[in-house]
């Protein structure tokens, strides 16, 4: 007996796997528990996939998404509803990024002690940092034209403006099976796109680390440069300048030459540090995944990658992010799209060092844009983009940078697709969108 | 029972009057107050089960040419000169399992010589190896060369022996647990009345009741049986309870074939108690009903209904049966043994080839969960008999084995390994449809749940049964569900510390192995359901609807009160007669020690 006795005991490792295996459920019912109960077949809280409960609003309380008789309503005004669409989400749960799905947990008033009925069976209120009439502001700017415009604080990580277009209004949502327009898709951060001569910012950030005596050196730009295998060129000749005006005049030899002097693997590498190539997050939503590859320099492809063209892309969010890190002594901020008031506030923001204070000090000196009959009253540093995206369409127009306004710490990114020249289409539409976010 | 629903109706209308939101004030409340009900109900069993002393017993004694007793503790007691004998006897020429003393339930003893090199002599005659040879009190043994005498406890002896034990209930009063219970079964009772429609208020009220009056039945029963311990039952009792709400909140039309098979289940749980109460009877028994699982697997097989890719139901005037839960009690009989039997060259053989007849009938069922729960059940029974790891590792390499084979040939089984662990990512396929929908609906209920008939998640296929843990999540909670669970571990544990002071290693493997089995479905359940393991589609002991189910558990909960030695605890263990003379009583007590008592882990 005493024999069996002692083999019993191997039973134990039957509970202790019980044990552990039920510990680790438990452990993962604490960690997913939200993620889980968001699903939208979680019935207690949504109707037909739509959450029932909750209400969120923007920055100053505008109500953008409300529950009336256990359905799903909008913003009062259709042009505030048209504006806000990509950072609200819609009924049907089409757009991706809206705050209807991707803060579905706060909403429901989610903890794992309650689970998904809180004591007042009516959610929770979600503060969004964007401000509706910014929004508004910026879809007028865009005029119907596709495109993005996005509008952080660069010190705090708030996204104030985010409008992607084409959008609609979510009371009446288009009955369209096959999304050709990409009308779902929110562009400020499931898109990435040919960054044209904007890009020339992280080629200028790459060469202030790795290129001797650059603010001496002094380019010189016949309209067009070769290389062993291609050609470069440059709409006009620009003859001997310096980096400050290779930046103004946005210089493609100058910039290519630097390019391919810092070769492939430097360059890829600040892309990827700089958070260009690789995705960034939004309130940590991962963005779309720009692209950067590592031309022969021989041919004219390296040259071209330097100036933003060749297979380069770029997602707008990552962008905007990279500008704030330039502003902010190149610390970036995560992105924000929820308001972190309360206990939110508490805890640290996800920041990152993308630079020296030396390197962006300096990089802010080449991109400040003295000129600024365009730009009244601001003190703005950026860099315009005419990106070339092939056949016979229309470049897309950039304007991405930042102002340093002492009250408004402001770093934007505008994108209009297959529209124009960037100083001609992109530029005047942040100058509107900036012009209203200051004057309140 | 028309005054019944005037009252009913009456108080009703006295609710609505006052305030439409007392209703749902009041299922709040109860929210909150089950899961405490909960854990006192399980905290005070498994306290219970562990604290209340099981003491040891002498049966017989041997003693030595030079006077020295040795006790014989238990109903089979290994002789010889290994350090794991219950009688160890360091001289050379006794080997070190020399012979096996057993006792059978009406006191004849008999002697085995298992396994020794000098040989065995009852009263100057050498007894064959392997047969039983009976000895009487005060017969001289030798065990290669060394003499003993071998004294029997009388009737005297065992009756002073249970007057002086303790019994159980001193720490933890029986019918205080089940009047935590019974507050439990009325609130729940309650709550599912509050959310549900006219159309079974009755049923469900009669339905509690029903459960709350078969409790008591069996306690008053145990009582008048002079029976104190009621720690299995009441365990069994709450998952009972879990299991009539999910139904309750699933499937109301069921809720009177549900109380029929919890009825069924009460009546295998006292034959099965009665049956094993008795050595001589269970052994007599074991034969018969372990040819009888290969053939009801069989009959399952041929006249089986393939449901959902598995061959596991068989349909008998409208009700589905499924009989494999059954032969689970084959396994624990075909696997259960005497002492002197594991000794014997061929311990393990019939015990194996019985086995493989399973494994190869349930294979063309293509019922997984079943076979790997017979598995595990093989793998304790094997360790149990034969004490050898090497064996433990061969079998489960040559199962790993035959489960690549399984999974190869069977697309649908495949399918399930394919999604494991990635459910999320087969959120509309029929790889994570269920485990997915299974999670969010135990995370919505948080640690209190929405209320009892309160979910969502029973319009889910299967939601009662293979993936009712997340049912009784959404709907009790967390707290409740993992009370549940834990009622079903601490029949391990138990079946563990029983061992410590059981009478016969045929009710240790008993235990052990049933309790094995319950404990490893219901983790194929939980697990599976929330994607931890492959999800496999078995039941949650007792929680589960699904009848043959709910009556094979029972049964298999009479292996454990067969274990429970504690004084007056079980009646499936006899307790001696007074006796009809005075005098007697053969034990000589050694009063420079106490009667050894049996605490935790020491043995």
């Amino acid at each position: 007996m005493n024999r069996v006795r002692r083999r019993a005991l191997a039973v134990y490792l039957l509970v202790a796997v019980a044990v552990l295996g039920l510990g680790f459920y438990v452990v993962r019912f604490f960690v997913h528990g939200s993620a889980w109960a968001s699903a939208p077949f979680n019935q207690t809280v949504h109707r037909a996939g739509i959450l029932t409960v909750g209400r969120v609003v923007d920055r100053n309380g505008v109500v953008l998404a409300d529950v009336t008789d256990g359905r799903r309503s909008f913003a009062d005004s259709a042009e505030v509803r048209r504006a806000t669409l990509h950072a609200v989400g819609d009924r049907e749960g089409n757009v991706g990024t809206g705050a209807l799905s991707l803060f579905a947990a706060e909403l429901m008033g989610y903890n794992p002690i309650l689970g998904s009925t809180n004591v007042t069976g009516a959610g929770n209120t979600v503060t969004l940092n964007i401000d509706s009439a910014l929004n508004v502001e910026a879809l007028r700017a865009l005029d119907g034209r596709r495109g993005v415009v996005m509008v952080s604080n660069y010190e705090t990580g708030e996204v104030l403006a985010m409008v992607s277009s084409p959008t609609f209004d979510p009371t009446q949502p288009p009955t369209v099976i096959d999304d050709e327009e990409g009308i779902f898709l929110n562009r400020a951060i499931q898109a990435a796109y040919t960054p044209g001569s904007a890009f020339k910012v992280l080629t200028a950030a790459a060469a202030l680390d790795n290129v001797r005596d650059l603010s001496s050196r002094i380019f010189e730009c016949t309209g067009e440069m070769r290389t062993s295998r291609g050609i470069v060129t440059c709409p006009s000749a620009h003859g001997n300048i310096g980096i400050i005006d290779a930046m103004r005049v946005s210089c493609n030899i100058a910039f290519g030459e630097l390019a391919i002097e810092m070769g492939p693997i430097v360059m890829s590498r600040y892309v990827e540090r700089m958070g260009l190539s690789g995705r960034t997050t939004v309130s940590g939503m991962a963005t779309a995944s720009g692209n950067f590859d590592r031309a022969d320099p021989d041919t004219a492809d390296l040259a071209w990658s330097g100036v933003g063209q060749f297979t380069n892309t770029v997602c707008p969010a990552s962008m905007l992010r990279f500008m704030g890190a330039i502003a902010n002594d190149g610390v970036a901020i995560e992105l924000q799209l929820r308001s972190r008031q309360g206990l939110g506030g508490l805890m640290p923001v996800d920041s990152e060092r993308l630079m020296d204070v030396g390197t962006a000090q300096r990089l802010s000196e080449i991109i400040r844009i003295q000129n600024r009959v365009n730009f009244p009253g601001l003190e703005i540093h950026a860099k315009t983009g005419t990106a070339q995206v092939g056949g016979d369409m229309l470049p897309h127009a950039w304007f991405v940078g930042y102002i340093t306004n002492e009250d408004f710490p402001l770093a934007f990114v505008v994108v209009v697709e297959n529209a124009g020249g960037g100083a001609a289409v992109a530029a005047p539409i942040a100058n509107r969108v900036l012009q209203s976010a200051v004057r309140g | 029972m028309e005054w019944i629903r005037e009252l009913i109706r009456n108080m009703q209308e006295a609710v609505a009057g006052i305030d439409i939101d007392l209703q749902s004030f009041a299922s709040m409340l109860i929210r909150f107050i089950l899961p405490a009900l909960a854990i006192i109900v399980v905290v005070r069993c498994i306290k219970s089960l562990m604290q209340e002393k099981s003491e040891i017993e002498i049966w017989g004694q041997l003693k030595l040419a030079n006077g020295t007793l040795v006790d014989l503790n238990n109903w089979e007691n290994a002789i010889g000169r290994a350090n794991a004998s219950d009688v160890y006897i360091d001289y050379p020429t006794i080997s070190r399992n020399h012979a096996a003393l057993n006792r059978d339930d009406k006191g004849n003893w008999m002697i085995f010589d298992v396994q020794s090199s000098t040989g065995v002599e009852v009263a100057g005659k050498k007894i064959e190896p392997n047969v039983g040879v009976q000895v009487k009190s005060g017969d001289k043994i030798e065990l290669g060369g060394v003499p003993l005498t071998f004294v029997a406890a009388d009737n005297t002896d065992e009756y002073e022996q249970a007057a002086s034990r303790t019994r159980p209930g001193r720490l933890y009063k029986q019918h205080s647990t089940l009047i935590f219970l019974t507050q439990f079964q009325a609130l729940l009772g309650l709550q599912l009345y509050i959310a549900s429609d006219e159309s079974v208020a009755m049923a469900i009220l009669f339905s509690f009741l029903a459960l709350i009056g078969l409790m008591w039945g069996c306690y008053i029963a145990m009582r008048a049986l002079k029976r104190v311990a009621f720690e299995i039952e009441t365990l069994a009792f709450f998952l009972s309870t879990l299991g009539l709400t999910v139904v309750v909140s699933s499937a109301p039309a069921r809720i009177a074939t549900q109380t029929v098979f919890l009825v069924l289940g009460l009546i295998l749980f006292f034959t099965m108690g009665w049956i094993l109460r008795d050595i001589n009877i269970a052994k007599l028994l074991k034969r018969p009903i372990v040819l009888a699982g290969p053939i009801i697997l069989a009959a399952t097989l041929v006249l089986g209904e393939r449901i959902h890719g598995a061959t596991r139901w068989i349909s008998i005037a409208g009700l589905q049966f499924q009989p494999s839960e059954f032969v689970k009690i084959a396994v624990i009989f075909a696997g259960a043994a005497t002492l002197e039997r594991m000794y014997t060259r061929r311990n393990l053989f019939g015990f194996l080839g019985f086995m493989i007849v399973c494994m190869g009938i349930l294979a063309p069922m293509r019922d997984f969960g079943t076979a790997l729960i017979f598995f595990v059940a093989f793998l304790v029974i094997a360790f149990l008999r034969s004490g050898d790891f090497a064996t433990i590792f061969l079998s489960i390499a040559g199962a790993g084995m035959a489960g690549l084979v399984a999974i190869s040939l069977m697309p649908h089984i495949a399918g399930r390994f394919a999604s494991w662990g990635r459910a999320w990512e087969y959120v509309n396929t029929a790889g994570g449809y269920q485990q997915t929908r299974a999670m969010s609906a135990a995370a919505s209920g948080g640690l209190f749940g929405v209320g009892a008939g309160n979910g969502w998640f029973n319009n889910i296929f299967a939601a009662d049964s293979d993936l009712v843990f997340a049912m009784l999540s959404e709907e009790l909670g967390l707290i409740i569900a993992l009370c549940a669970v834990f009622a079903v571990v601490c029949f391990a544990i138990f079946s563990i510390r029983a061992a410590a002071s059981a009478r016969s290693s045929f009710y240790v493997i008993g235990a052990c192995a049933a309790s094995s089995m319950l404990v490893f479905q219901m983790l194929l359940n939980v697990l599976g359901s929330m994607d931890i393991a492959p999800f496999t589609g078995v039941t949650f002991p007792f929680v589960s609807t699904g009848g043959t189910s709910i009556v094979a558990s029972w049964g298999m909960l009479a292996f454990f009160k067969a274990v429970d030695t504690r004084q007056n605890a079980s009646f499936a263990v006899k307790t001696p007669k007074r006796p009809k003379y005075s005098g007697g009583g053969a034990i000589v007590y050694r009063h420079d020690v106490e009667l050894p008592i049996f605490e935790g882990d020491e043995i």
